[in-house]
């Protein structure tokens, strides 16, 4: 049964586990030089409305290992650019026989309606506001490797959530998998309404970093000053920087998280940026092996499968 | 020619009437009807036992996309539409390219819906209250009053500018032109495309705030009251704008309102999988707004029910929820819907719900419409409804060009059977053939 990877608030715990234990399979054999079981040779398309390096090539990477080939489409030079809809892409590249697609997208659920019409595997490389799996899974990853397990850290997210993809799937896998989750920030840039995403909300940096384990700290963007929902980036940092005298509030062994690049000075002071930097190499390597095991999950049949992600409603509405 | 319905349930909100009896309608004209009528010499009897005999419904909110947007939908095939959905009457809006701020266009739908290929019910043309529907210069009211329109709408581009809207009202007041006003602050809306709320939190789209439309109500509300311009605000969707509008109404202002039937039949939740079916003007709301919206209809607080019929062609609605149009179509599902969650739910009698989807809006554009009473309208108006015949909606059996329904596939309960107007104009395919008989 082939399935899509939309989202983490569709997957169950052990779906989550089974992705984890997997990345984690895959980094032991690929750092020890080992071959990994490569799928059935199937031709992913690479669907990158919004541009990013560091995704892509994760993505290629994973591929690479995995025996997987991909073809890549770029956006503006394709004929979307011309005027043509989504879903005609999404046919045309069906039509391809491509097996599988990777789609980033600047609109929220752009994924979710191509699954509608691909009839192949989806994976959502980043939608909108939405959701961004594979980052959260490299996360977590990361996460486990420092702290040894996800259930019963408290984790603090921190920045504009309201607009973050990673911070939406941050929330669910985070919960799905035992910890808490609290997201802190001005009003603003926090969830309208908190009821269906889990996550305690709060506007104080220290009540809201109290005893974290892990601080997860969200690129601010310029935008949010020009459309009126942040004074300065000056007040931003004097209530919501991480750094030598704020770090302090949460536990001793607490470990900082930025998913880059850094606003120094801003998100994180130099002191706060330099310790996390030890922490992004294998932030970025892990995403690689995640990104094997989202492949993997999606094409594969195996023994215990968990039960497939619930994904659109199936009806081809008119 | 005379033809009988016979032994139906007469339900004429206009009179109170609620009676077992039967109607005659001669050379086109209601000429009799209750449970002594002459029923000698009918050319055609339709045996209406179990069904309701009503006036015919009347929708003060249907897009016709004519001029401009033919490929979602036409004059004739929204006609036909309404003609199906058991409607004699309806009122178009001008949010057409170009909109409807000149009388020529007004005659040109007039000409079009008056054509023998149209579905051969009355359209009362709704004008656009700026030029271009830019929300700066005034139309040219009277002249598009002389024309023929009823009233006067910017639609889903609501005026923005206070001073603008108020000098419309104004000038309305003077000729007695109704304003209908969809209520929006956009400045608060930009960008959304859903109601702000949990739902729009967790999907990671920028909400509507309900703020967005209270500001508004409340704005209009104010000038109608010192302007004294009569105002109907369309498609109320929260329970602090069903309040404002009580208030207005208590202090005097010459306010109604209606809702669409969308409003009360979902919420935002059905929006998680980024079904763009489900993606309204003002957006779906809660659980909350709709059990105040059912409140409000019961206690009269809101006048009538409308469509808002807006048909889009499927390309445009497969798109992902941002980049998709707002809107449903609604013309041959309203009647069904408002039974369904409406009348078997006891929200509203079966003589409220024919007044809420037909006597009402006819009272409030002045339309000649909505009663059974001889010689009050052109010609005789008479839907012929079956109250408790269960059916499943299927979108592909619909008149309308547009497809963009999230009723398709769900189980109705109630059904337009005939529509009369002059002549039978509408006949449903479930229509027990067998009540028809005809002497030759």
């Amino acid at each position: 049964m082939k399935r899509n990877l939309l989202g983490i608030r569709h997957l169950d715990p052990t779906d989550i586990t089974y992705l984890i234990d997997q990345a984690t399979d895959y980094k032991k054999l690929i750092t020890k030089g080992k071959p990994v079981d490569s799928l059935t040779k199937h031709v992913i398309g690479m669907l990158f409305f919004e541009n990013s390096t560091r995704t892509r090539t994760s993505f290629e990477q994973a591929a690479y290992y995995l025996g997987l080939r991909t073809a890549n489409f770029a956006a503006q030079a394709s004929s979307m650019a011309k005027g043509e809809t989504l879903k005609d892409t999404i046919l045309t590249l069906r039509y391809e026989r491509l097996n599988g697609l990777v789609m980033r997208h600047r609109m929220s659920g752009a994924p979710t309606l191509a699954a509608r019409f691909f009839g192949g595997p989806v994976l959502n490389a980043g939608d909108g506001q939405h959701e961004h799996p594979t980052q959260a899974l490299a996360d977590a990853l990361t996460i486990i490797e420092r702290k040894g397990k996800l259930e019963g850290l408290t984790v603090a997210i921190i920045g504009d959530v309201k607009h973050s993809r990673v911070a939406r799937s941050n929330a669910w896998l985070l919960s799905k998998m035992g910890a808490t989750v609290r997201f802190v920030g001005p009003r603003t840039l926090m969830p309208s309404h908190s009821g269906m995403l889990p996550g305690q909300v709060y506007y104080d940096l220290e009540t809201g970093v109290a005893d974290a384990d892990v601080l997860m700290c969200l690129r601010l963007q310029k935008e949010r000053m020009e459309s009126g929902l942040l004074s300065s980036l000056g007040e931003y940092a004097k209530l919501y920087q991480i750094n030598r005298d704020t770090v302090r509030f949460a536990k001793r062994d607490a470990m900082v998280m930025h998913p880059g690049p850094i606003n120094r000075g801003i998100e994180l002071d130099d002191a706060a940026a330099d310790s996390e930097i030890s922490s992004i190499s294998s932030q970025v390597e892990n995403g690689i092996f995640v990104r094997m095991a989202a492949f993997n999950f999606c094409f594969s049949e195996t023994d215990n499968a968990p039960k497939p992600s619930k994904t659109s409603k199936g009806k081809s509405k008119a | 020619m005379k033809t009988l319905l016979k032994n139906g349930r007469i339900l004429d909100p206009s009179q109170e009437l609620d009676i077992v009896g039967s109607l005659v309608i001669e050379d086109d004209q209601i000429v009799e009807y209750g449970n002594e009528v002459d029923e000698s010499d009918a050319d055609e009897t339709y045996d209406c036992t179990g069904l309701w005999i009503t006036p015919g419904l009347v929708d003060p909110h249907v897009h016709l996309r004519e001029p401009g947007h033919e490929y979602k939908e036409t004059i004739i095939t929204g006609t036909q539409a309404a003609a199906a959905g058991g409607f004699t009457t309806i009122c178009c809006m001008p949010n057409t390219d170009p909109p409807l701020d000149n009388p020529a266009l007004i005659d040109f739908i007039l000409d079009r819906a008056a054509s023998p290929e149209a579905g051969g019910v009355f359209v009362a043309p709704i004008g656009a209250v700026t030029r271009g529907m830019e929300g700066k210069v005034l139309a040219d009211f009277a002249a598009l009053k002389k024309a023929g329109v009823v009233a006067v709408s910017d639609e889903d581009s609501p005026i923005q500018n206070a001073a603008v809207m108020s000098n419309a009202m104004e000038y309305c007041v003077q000729l007695d032109l109704p304003v209908m006003a969809h209520c929006e602050d956009k400045s608060l809306t930009e960008g959304g495309s859903i109601n702000e709320g949990a739902v729009s939190a967790m999907l990671g789209l920028k909400g509507m705030p309900r703020s967005a439309e209270e500001i508004a109500v409340m704005r209009n509300c104010v000038l109608s009251l010192h302007t004294g311009c009569q105002l109907h605000i369309m498609r109320v969707s929260t329970w602090g704008a069903v309040e404002m509008i009580r208030q207005a109404k208590y202090l005097g202002a010459p306010v109604t309102c209606d809702v669409s039937p969308f409003h009360i039949a979902f919420t935002d939740e059905m929006v998680v999988d980024f079904d763009a079916n489900f993606k309204m003007l003002p957006p779906l709301r809660t659980q909350v707004d709709v059990d105040i919206l059912l409140q409000a209809l019961n206690d009269g607080t809101i006048d009538c029910i409308a469509s808002d019929h807006s048909p889009h062609a499927s390309h445009e609605v497969q798109a992902p929820f941002e980049e998709a149009p707002f809107g449903m179509v609604g013309i041959e599902s309203v009647l069904a819907v408002t039974l369904t969650y409406l009348t078997h739910t006891n929200v509203l009698t079966p003589l409220q719900t024919i007044d809420k989807l037909s006597t009402a809006p006819a009272r409030i554009l002045r339309l000649e419409a909505g009663t059974l009473k001889p010689g009050e309208t052109p010609v005789a108006q008479v839907s012929v409804i079956d109250p408790n015949i269960k059916w499943t909606f299927d979108v592909n059996k619909t008149f309308s060009k547009g497809k963009n329904t999230p009723f398709h596939g769900m189980s109705l309960k109630g059904k337009s059977m005939l529509t009369f107007c002059g002549s039978e104009i509408y006949r449903d395919a479930y229509f027990d053939d067998s009540r028809y008989s005809i002497i030759d």
